[in-house]
């Protein structure tokens, strides 16, 4: 094998790993957000309940996904150059660290696919794209999500409401603390046994197009535990910015809510995935945590931090595309640009992170506040 | 085509908040009737508040394992 393709291979491995991390980074928020904000569990209790539960779910699951985009490229036509794939990652990366800047939960398979996308356009053609799945893969399921999560987190809300009035307050609370914790530990099992897949399939497919695996053969072993602890260990680092607008940002959140927010998630994703209507994990517990909200007398919901995250997850798959494509056209030029891209990317995250410096959100102090700004000076205002 | 995926979207709405509210519905009865027989004195009555609870909270329990059972491929 040349010595070009290894370097492009070890550098895809590398950035489907980096992704795993942003990934599990980004989603610790979906299983947890909700529990940290109620004291249902302490913030680091939280995050390694998460990381655990995501690095079991990742062994747990071997049904890996046997194609890169879910359909959205149309893999038997075009043939997805491990560059592509390299540049799609980098746009998938991008997208999450900004968005994670910012606070924004918005969903890592639409900017993976985004980003994959905006690489094949232009390293293959519009005819690549399938753009009948863009819709209903990417469009009509950031749409859907909110209102079917939203509605049975609201309908639970309302029921537990009824049946728990007579109770005092502090025994609602004590009471619906357990429930919360078992059913956030539920929705980190599920985003273990789906999101880690999507790294392996990539690693594995990668190994197979240049012929380091024989077709149609399943990950190994070392794929399945790296991609595992990966994701593990980026869910432990915990999202805190995202955590805290999902936590704080969108309504206040008592136990009860909590528990009805995190069984409708959980609810949600079973039984979309089982009835063909895959919705994604993001935009369902950002939509069960608005409709808890709305579900509790008086409760208010922060109605502008709501479009904002609508917002993103609209512009996910363009905006994360606009990078892949970006990063294709310079990885095109050969393996110098291949490198540079790497280096881009790596300076992109440097300088994100160097911004997220300014204004730091961690464990301990994810709950002081319910707004996430970059500059430092909006702290104090 | 149109049809079938409304069709799909429904069924999903459907069946997610009628789990939801289910489930909902027997954690919060079980603690209900759990916080009952605290308050009340020792009658005929608190046993059978404290087995309804108990019932409602094994139902939530199976209502959790059979959630592992979908999530988890190897066993279907």
């Amino acid at each position: 094998m040349e010595l070009a393709t290894l370097i492009v291979v070890g550098l895809v491995i590398a950035t489907a790993l980096i992704f795993d991390f942003t990934n599990g980074f980004h989603d610790t928020a979906n299983a947890m957000a909700t529990s940290i904000a109620t004291g249902a569990l302490k913030p680091k209790t939280a995050v390694i309940a998460a990381g655990l539960l995501n690095l079991i779910g990742a062994f747990l699951s071997t049904e890996v996904a046997k194609t890169i985009s879910g359909g959205i490229i149309n893999e038997q036509e075009v043939f997805i150059a491990p560059e592509f794939i390299f540049a799609g990652l980098v746009g998938a990366i991008i997208w999450n660290l900004l968005t994670w800047l910012l606070g924004l939960p918005s969903s890592s398979s639409h900017a993976l696919f985004g980003g994959l996308v905006g690489a094949v356009i232009i390293g293959a053609g519009v005819e690549g794209i399938n753009f009948g799945a863009v819709a209903t893969k990417v469009l009509i399921p950031a749409l859907i999500s909110p209102i079917v999560a939203g509605l049975a987190a609201f309908t639970a809300v309302k029921l537990i409401g009824l049946i728990v009035k007579k109770m005092s307050e502090s025994d609602v609370e004590r009471g619906f603390r357990h429930g919360q914790t078992v059913t956030a530990c539920l929705v980190a099992l599920s985003h273990g046994t789906n999101d880690a897949q999507k790294t392996m399939g990539i690693i594995t497919l990668t190994l197979i197009a240049v012929g380091l695996q024989p077709s149609g053969s399943g990950p190994e072993l070392w794929v399945v535990a790296v991609c595992g602890f990966t994701i593990a260990l980026g869910t432990y680092m915990g999202g805190w910015r995202v955590i805290r607008t999902l936590g704080k940002g969108l309504t206040e959140i008592s136990t009860p809510q909590g528990f009805a927010a995190e069984s409708a998630s959980a609810a949600t994703i079973l039984v979309s995935s089982h009835l063909g209507f895959a919705l994604s994990t993001t935009q369902v517990c950002s939509g069960s945590i608005i409709g808890s909200g709305l579900g509790k007398k008086g409760s208010v919901v922060n109605w502008g931090v709501a479009a904002r995250m609508l917002a993103a997850w609209l512009i996910t798959f363009p905006a994360a595309g606009a990078v892949g494509a970006a990063a294709c056209l310079l990885a095109g030029t050969g393996i110098g640009g291949t490198i540079a891209v790497a280096v881009i990317g790596v300076a992109a995250a440097a300088f994100i992170f160097a911004l997220s410096k300014r204004n730091p959100v961690n464990a301990g102090n994810v709950n002081d506040r319910s707004d996430v700004t970059i500059n430092a000076s909006a702290q104090g205002a | 085509m149109i049809l079938q995926e409304m069709a799909d979207f429904v069924t999903v709405l459907l069946v997610t908040v009628g789990v939801s509210g289910l489930v909902a519905s027997l954690y919060a009865c079980g603690l209900r009737l759990w916080s009952a027989q605290d308050s009340t004195s020792n009658d005929g009555s608190c046993s059978l508040r404290r087995a309804g609870s108990i019932a409602c909270f094994v139902a939530c329990a199976f209502v959790v394992l059979f959630a592992l059972w979908l999530m988890i491929p190897v066993f279907h």
